[in-house]
C-alpha cells in the first residue's frame, strides 16, 4: 500500500477552525491526511505537543493561528510564533525535516488558505516518506 | 477511576455525512472502544427525536459521557450541551468529533474520509473519558447595543430596541442616514416613495433620546465578550489619535452595514464609461429623483433598453443572482413610461425571477404596458455599439433572443444596466474588528442559513439585511426585527452565561515565578505576595491558555483543554 501521511493539526479556535470549517461550507476539498485538534488559541499550543504528536507517529505536524494583529486573546499568536523556531531548532537536531512541522496563519475567511495551506504540506510530506524519529529514538522499544 | 461509560452518536446528516462516510463501519469500530457502552447512528442527531436518543440513553443505560461525530461543534455544541443538560448530566461531559465541516464535505474517497472519521471519533471518546463536570459563570448583560450602519436595517434595528426602552448606539460612516435606500427613488411592487419610507424613520430615529447617531463615524476596536463589550468609535479615517475616540459600553452588536453596487467599468463589452448614454441603475434612479429622464445631450430618449444580470450570475463576476434587479427593472419600465408616454422600453434578461409577494402581479402589468421583454442566453451577452446617423437613434443593441431563436437588433437611446450588489470593499476589516467570518465573495456568514441567519459564530455579535447577502427591503427589515428581537431577549434575562473554560493555578505545583503575571493579555493573573503564589481571577480570564503552556512547573490547568485531555486526543488520532 502507498504511503499515507498521518499529520495532526492544532487549530485555534476563533480563526483557524473557523477556516477549517469554512473551506467545509464552500466544499474546498483537499487531503483527508490531517487529523484536528481544536485548541482555544495558538498560544496554547505547549511544544511538548508537536514531539508528543511526532513521538506518537506522526509524519507532520500543522499549528494554525490567527493572522499577527487579529488575535482573538489580542497577542496568542505572538506567543506562538515565539515559542515555534525554540522548537524548530530542537526538532532539526532531532533529524526532523523542516517541512513536517508547519506554523501558518489561517483567518475565518481563509477557506481557500486553509485547503491550500494541508494540500501543500500532505504533497511535501507525501515526498519526504514516513517520518523516522519513531525508529530514530528506537521508540517502539520504549514502554510508553 | 470507575469504567466510563460511553455513549457514541454518528449523525448522518440526511446524506451530506453519510454519502462520503461509512456510518455504520464506523459505528461498529466505535462500539469496541474501551468505555464504549452504546454507538449508534441517526439521520439528524440534532433533531428531536436525535437528541431524545442521547437524553434516553443516559438514563436507561446510566451513560455518563457522550459523544457526538456530526457537524462542526461550532454549529451544534450549544445544542448537545442542552440534551445533556436535560438528561441530567452535566454539559461538559460532552466531546463532539467535526466530521462534516473537516471530512464528508471536503472528501470524496470513501474509505479515505471513513478512516478519518474513526480517527476522530476515536480521539474523541479518548478525551472524553478525561472531561469533568464544569459549572458556568454567569455575568451581567449590558443593556446597550451598538448598531453599525444607517441604512433601513440599522435604522429598523436601533429603533426597535430603543422603543423598547434600552439605550442603542448609531454608527454611520456617511454624512446622514438612509444607506442605499436613500439612493432610490420608487420601490417596487408597489411604487412606494423611498424617501417616504425613509423620512418616517429617519425623524423618529432623531427625537429619539434612547438613540445616539453618530455620523461620519466608524468602529474602531472591540473588546470583551457577550454583555460585556467595550466599542471604541472614532471618526471615519481619523487620525487615530484617541482624543477623537470615544468607548461605550454594550452589551450586543448589531452588524447592518448593507453591500456596495457592482462597478459596472468592470466589463468592458457593455461600453459603460465610453458610450455616454449607457448609464448604471443608481445613476438612472438620481435621474428618477431628479424628475428628468434625458440622455446626455439633454435629448429625451425614444428607446430606453434595461440590461439585467450586470456582474450578477456570470461565471466571471458573481455567479449569484442579486435578487431586486429584476422587479427593480419592471419599475423603471413604469416610471419611464409614465413620464415618456411615447418612449419604447426593451427589457433584456436571462430570466426573469419573480419570488417574491406581488412580483408575479407586477411583472404581468410590465408586459400590459407593451415592454418588448427579450431574453438572452448566459453566455451570450448582448453587444452594443454606436449606431449610424440613418439608423436614427444613438445605439443599437445586438441580442441572441433564445426564446425566437433569432438575432435581433433593437435601437436604443439609452441602456441602463442593472448593476448587482456586492459586499463592502472593506467588509473583511470590519470583520475582523468584531470576529466574524465571511464567505467567498465577502458576505458575512450567519450562524446556520436556515435556523439562525441573523445570529453569527461569535455570541451577541448579530448581522441584518444586505451585508449576510442580496435582499429586498421586506426581507431587511424583517431581519433587523429579527436581529433587535435576539438582542432584546438577551437583555431581557439580564444575565448570560459563560463558558466554564477558564484557567486555574494548582498551588501546590506553582513555584511563585510569576511568569504567567506577565503574559497574561487580559493581567487576569495575579500574584499573591503573602503565600507567594500565582492565582488566576476567573472573572478575567478568557481561556486563551496561553499561560498553560507557559508554566514550567505545568502547575496551571486549561479547564476542558487539559493537557491530559489533548494528550489523549493526539494518541486517539494517531493510534
Amino acid at each position: 500500500m502507498s504511503f499515507e501521511p498521518k499529520i495532526v493539526g492544532f487549530l485555534c479556535n476563533w480563526c483557524s477552525y473557523a477556516g477549517a470549517d469554512l473551506a467545509g461550507t464552500s466544499r474546498i476539498h483537499y487531503p483527508p491526511n490531517l487529523r484536528v485538534i481544536r485548541v482555544m488559541c495558538s498560544a496554547r499550543i505547549d511544544p511538548t505537543f508537536v514531539l508528543r504528536a511526532l513521538a506518537g507517529g506522526a509524519d507532520g505536524v500543522l499549528i494554525c493561528g490567527c493572522h499577527p494583529g487579529d488575535c482573538h486573546y489580542s497577542e496568542g499568536n505572538y506567543k506562538a510564533m515565539r515559542r515555534y523556531p525554540l522548537l524548530k531548532q530542537v526538532l532539526a537536531q532531532y533529524g526532523v525535516e523542516d517541512a513536517r512541522v508547519r506554523l501558518e496563519w489561517v483567518s475565518a475567511s481563509e477557506g481557500q488558505r486553509f485547503a491550500d495551506v494541508v494540500t501543500d504540506m500532505t504533497e511535501k510530506i507525501h515526498a519526504l516518506g514516513p517520518s523516522r524519529i519513531r525508529a530514530h529514538l528506537q521508540l517502539d522499544k520504549v514502554e510508553r | 477511576m470507575a469504567e466510563p461509560r460511553i455513549g457514541v452518536y454518528i449523525c448522518n446528516c440526511g446524506t451530506n455525512i453519510a454519502k462520503v462516510v461509512n456510518c455504520d463501519r464506523v459505528c461498529e469500530a466505535a462500539s469496541k472502544l474501551p468505555g464504549v457502552a452504546v454507538a449508534r447512528t441517526y439521520q439528524y442527531m440534532c433533531s428531536n427525536p436525535g437528541q431524545d436518543m442521547i437524553v434516553q440513553d443516559v438514563r436507561q443505560l446510566g451513560l455518563d459521557r457522550v459523544v457526538v461525530a456530526a457537524c462542526s461543534p461550532r454549529m451544534h455544541e450549544r445544542t448537545f450541551r442542552k440534551a445533556l443538560r436535560s438528561a441530567g448530566l452535566n454539559e461538559y461531559l460532552l466531546e463532539m468529533a467535526n466530521i462534516r465541516e473537516q471530512c464528508s464535505w471536503v472528501h470524496d474517497d470513501e474509505f479515505a474520509a471513513t478512516n478519518k472519521t474513526e480517527a476522530l471519533v476515536r480521539a474523541a471518546v479518548m478525551r472524553v473519558v478525561h472531561h469533568e463536570p464544569l459549572e458556568k459563570l454567569s455575568v451581567n448583560m449590558c443593556p446597550n447595543t451598538l448598531v453599525i450602519g444607517g441604512g433601513v436595517a440599522g435604522l429598523t434595528a436601533a429603533l426597535e430596541m430603543a422603543d423598547a426602552g434600552h439605550k442603542v448606539f448609531l454608527v454611520e460612516r456617511d454624512d446622514h442616514l438612509g444607506g442605499n435606500l436613500a439612493r432610490v427613488d420608487l420601490t417596487a411592487p408597489y411604487l412606494d416613495s423611498a424617501r417616504d419610507l425613509l423620512t418616517e424613520r429617519i425623524t423618529r430615529v432623531r427625537e429619539c433620546k434612547n438613540l445616539q447617531v453618530m455620523l461620519g463615524s466608524a468602529l474602531k476596536n472591540l473588546s470583551g465578550f457577550v454583555g460585556n463589550f467595550v466599542a471604541t468609535i472614532g471618526p471615519v479615517g481619523g487620525n487615530g489619535k484617541t482624543d477623537q475616540e470615544i468607548s461605550v459600553e454594550v452589551g450586543a452588536v448589531v452588524v447592518c452595514t448593507g453591500y456596495k453596487e457592482f462597478d459596472a467599468s468592470r466589463i468592458t463589452y457593455f461600453g459603460y464609461g465610453k458610450l455616454p448614454n449607457v448609464i448604471t441603475s443608481f445613476e438612472f434612479e438620481r435621474m428618477l429623483r431628479s424628475g428628468r429622464i434625458e440622455t446626455k445631450e439633454g435629448k429625451t430618449p425614444q428607446y430606453v433598453a434595461i440590461i439585467h444580470c450586470v456582474g450578477s450570475r456570470s461565471q466571471e463576476f458573481h455567479g449569484y443572482c442579486s435578487r431586486v434587479c429584476c422587479m427593480t427593472a419592471l419599475k423603471y419600465t413604469h416610471e419611464i413610461k409614465s413620464a415618456l408616454p411615447g418612449s419604447y422600453v426593451s427589457d433584456l434578461y436571462i430570466d426573469m425571477h419573480a419570488f417574491g409577494k406581488g412580483h408575479e402581479d407586477f411583472y404581468k402589468q410590465s408586459s400590459e404596458v407593451k415592454t418588448l421583454f427579450l431574453m438572452y442566453g448566459k453566455n451570450e451577452h448582448p453587444v452594443i455599439k454606436r449606431a449610424a446617423p440613418e439608423d436614427g437613434c444613438e445605439m443599437l443593441i445586438e441580442v441572441a433572443e433564445k426564446l425566437s431563436g433569432e438575432v435581433i437588433e433593437i435601437p436604443a437611446d439609452m441602456v441602463i444596466l442593472m448593476v448587482g450588489m456586492e459586499a463592502q470593499a472593506d467588509a473583511d476589516k470590519l470583520a475582523r474588528l468584531v470576529n466574524i467570518s465571511q464567505d467567498k465573495e465577502g458576505w458575512f456568514i450567519e450562524s446556520h442559513p436556515k435556523l439562525d441567519p441573523v445570529a453569527t459564530t461569535t455570541e451577541g455579535i448579530f448581522i441584518a439585511g444586505t451585508c449576510a447577502f442580496p435582499k429586498d427591503i421586506p426581507d431587511t427589515v424583517a431581519q433587523a426585527r429579527a436581529a433587535a428581537a435576539r438582542v432584546l431577549g438577551k437583555i431581557a434575562r439580564e444575565k448570560i452565561e459563560i463558558d466554564a473554560v477558564f484557567a486555574e493555578v494548582n498551588e501546590d505545583l506553582c513555584s511563585g515565578c510569576r511568569m504567567c503575571n506577565e503574559l497574561c493579555p487580559y493581567s487576569a493573573v495575579e500574584f499573591d505576595s503573602e503565600k507567594r503564589r500565582s492565582r488566576v481571577n476567573s472573572a478575567l480570564c478568557k481561556a486563551c491558555g496561553g499561560c498553560v503552556a507557559a508554566c514550567p512547573s505545568s502547575a496551571i490547568k486549561a479547564r476542558h483543554f487539559t493537557d491530559q485531555q489533548i494528550v489523549a486526543q493526539i494518541e486517539g488520532v494517531l493510534s
